[in-house]
């Protein structure tokens, strides 16, 4: 399997009050590196759940996910930090940058949890600033930016330490549609040019646009699972 | 790197930071100076009673009690030479005998106490009886507190009729004029008591260099014919009183530390509960939960350093200001506490640092235990605000 990421017939069920929502209905899926699609689906279909067990936030109530052959249940808490520390970026809805750092400290942070000395890499740093173009405002806090750029912010911060599998939650749900184009153009690029795999959960039409592969889900499970072909349309 | 991470998350918080530190070392210099008020209330008390009446103790008559007034007549005795030859300013000899006062025509019953107008061992106002003789004239002089005057009417340069028994039980009478009314700090040396010249009141009675009492500034050894009472024993009731006084001190302290306690459990808590999603965040980013956990008790660490601190700071100055100035305590005058001047504070190094000690703790561990409940549960609960609510 050179697969990245693979699920196997995975069901998670939540305990809600007295009952039990059965949030995943064994979804089985398999994902190629250097990917960049979506889940779409409405609100409570599992697209967040799905990316949250594949980010080892969370653990799969039966089945299994594997990163490169790696099955994450396997993992103690330790390992799975390290496993996320090691492979993955994450991006948010709500962008969650730490609010008393800069631009520039919010995108060294992860390459500092990594065991960096901030000499070694702030070469690295500003290339990824200049890359989200936001060279200009390196010094502010996110309370100073504008909802995109703080999700450039968390892009870089992502991407930064130059991960294989970028989760992206919902990353335009809180972006007007122009900085829903440039953020997605933006990852897009990065995707091309880091080979890093994206995955997105999203109901906003506008990432179809720019996915290769299309995951639809509804009530837990999947509907349908499209890829873009030669010509550039979904089949 | 955790270290320069949380010292970067402190420092940076703003008002957040500010006030969690400012409630801390608030509630730090509160309990502190609660305490500190009440010990400096016992302290002033005993050194009142100390300063003014029992020195370092008393070598009294034997079967004298000072609550038995109907025997004070038969307990008295010529002051031994060794206690008569000490320094003036190691020993005072008083006679204490009963009489009565009759101020505008009504009858008060006193205590005359008679005390030697040289010593400079006891801290009593009486130099207004200083300029007279040895031998009492034709009026009696005495020193009344403010007390004591209050109640039987008298003010200084009045004269009214004293009347007493000598030795021999027969009844004399004279009159007696108030040369001053003086202020007591404490009131068992003033409500009740005539100040007389030691002298004079042994010429009254015909108790020539007789004593009840010889307070000395410390034990001179058994002495024949007067038995020797310690401090602790000449203000046992004062001591009595204190220590239940330091039960409820307790009480109150201990319930200070818990308000105190609680006001820095809420102001941390909060604190960590609007940071769930960091806490979250960071674990989204692969920070193990061992080291979010050392990341927010070390904040929590910087915080209470801060903390103690500023109390330190804002503690000294207050504590010297109020040092300068005290409690005033006046409307405690009418009661038979001891102590009527400014408290001033009485500050135990025990109670500071256990204060100091016990408010950190609980900010250390209220920046713990939280995070830790957090971060044992799953990162996807911190992420939306949940772990905690």
């Amino acid at each position: 399997m050179n697969n990245i990421v693979s699920i196997d017939k995975v069901a998670k069920v939540f305990r809600v009050g007295d009952e039990d929502f059965t949030a995943l209905h064994e979804i089985s899926l398999d994902i190629e590196p250097g990917a960049f699609m979506s889940f779409v689906g409405p609100s409570g279909s599992g697209k967040t759940t799905l990316l949250n067990l594949i980010g080892g936030l969370d653990q799969p109530t039966s089945g299994s996910v594997f990163f490169k052959n790696v099955k994450l249940g396997e993992l103690n808490r330790t390992a799975l930090a390290e496993y996320r520390r090691k492979n993955l970026g994450f991006i948010f809805q709500t962008y969650n940058l730490l609010p008393v750092y800069s631009v520039y400290e919010n995108i060294l942070f992860p390459l500092l949890l990594d065991g960096n000395k901030e000499s070694a890499v702030r070469r690295s740093v500003l290339d990824m600033v200049d890359s989200v173009g936001l060279s200009d405002q390196i010094k502010k806090r996110p309370s100073q930016l504008s909802g995109g750029q703080c999700q450039r912010v968390a892009i870089a911060r992502a991407l930064v330490k130059k991960p294989e599998l970028i989760l992206a939650d919902e990353p335009t749900a809180n972006l007007d549609a122009e900085n829903s184009f440039q953020i997605l153009e933006l990852m897009r690029e990065l995707n091309k040019q880091f080979k890093a795999a994206f995955i997105f959960s999203t109901h906003d039409e506008k990432v179809t646009k720019y996915v290769n592969r299309e995951v639809g889900l509804e009530d837990g499970r999947v509907c349908w699972d499209k890829r873009r072909n030669g010509s550039g349309s979904f089949e | 790197m955790i270290f320069n991470i949380a010292w970067k998350n402190f420092s940076r918080q703003g008002i957040r930071a500010v006030l969690n530190v400012m409630v801390t070392a608030l509630a730090m210099i509160a309990v502190v100076f609660n305490i500190s008020l009440y010990n400096g209330f016992q302290a002033q008390t005993t050194r009142n009673m100390i300063r003014t009446d029992v020195a370092g103790g008393h070598y009294r008559v034997p079967g004298f009690d000072i609550l038995s007034p109907t025997e004070w007549e038969d307990v008295t005795r010529k002051i031994p030479e060794s206690l008569d030859d000490l320094p003036n300013a190691e020993r005072a000899s008083a006679l204490v005998q009963q009489g009565q006062l009759f101020p505008n025509r009504r009858l008060y019953p006193v205590q005359l106490r008679g005390i030697d107008v040289h010593q400079t061992l006891l801290d009593l106002p009486l130099d207004g009886l200083k300029s007279y003789g040895e031998r009492v004239e034709d009026i009696i002089p005495a020193v009344l507190g403010v007390k004591m005057a209050q109640k039987a009417h008298l003010k200084q340069g009045d004269t009214t009729v004293l009347k007493w028994r000598d030795r021999h039980g027969v009844v004399d009478a004279r009159d007696l004029l108030v040369v001053d009314v003086v202020t007591m700090v404490n009131s068992r040396v003033d409500e009740g008591v005539l100040w007389l010249r030691l002298d004079h009141l042994q010429d009254m009675t015909q108790r020539q260099n007789e004593i009840s009492w010889v307070a000395v500034k410390e034990f001179q050894g058994p002495v024949q014919g007067m038995e020797f009472q310690e401090v602790d024993e000449l203000i046992a009731d004062i001591l009595n009183l204190i220590e239940n006084d330091r039960k409820y001190a307790q009480v109150f302290w201990v319930i200070l530390i818990f308000l105190a306690g609680i006001g820095v459990f809420n102001t941390q808590i909060l604190n960590v509960f609007k940071r769930q999603k960091e806490i979250g965040t960071l674990m989204a980013l692969g920070m193990t939960s061992a080291q979010v956990v050392g990341l927010f008790t070390l904040e929590g660490s910087m915080a209470a350093l801060l903390s103690v601190f500023v109390a330190l700071l804002l503690g000294t100055a207050l504590f010297a200001w109020f040092q300068s100035v005290g409690l005033d305590i006046s409307h405690l005058a009418e009661s038979t506490i001891p102590v009527h001047e400014n408290i001033l504070l009485d500050i135990h190094s025990g109670e500071v640092v256990s204060t100091i000690v016990i408010i950190v703790s609980v900010m250390v561990l209220v920046s713990w235990l939280p995070v830790r409940k957090i971060t044992r549960l799953d990162p996807t609960l911190a992420l939306r605000g949940r772990a905690i609510t």
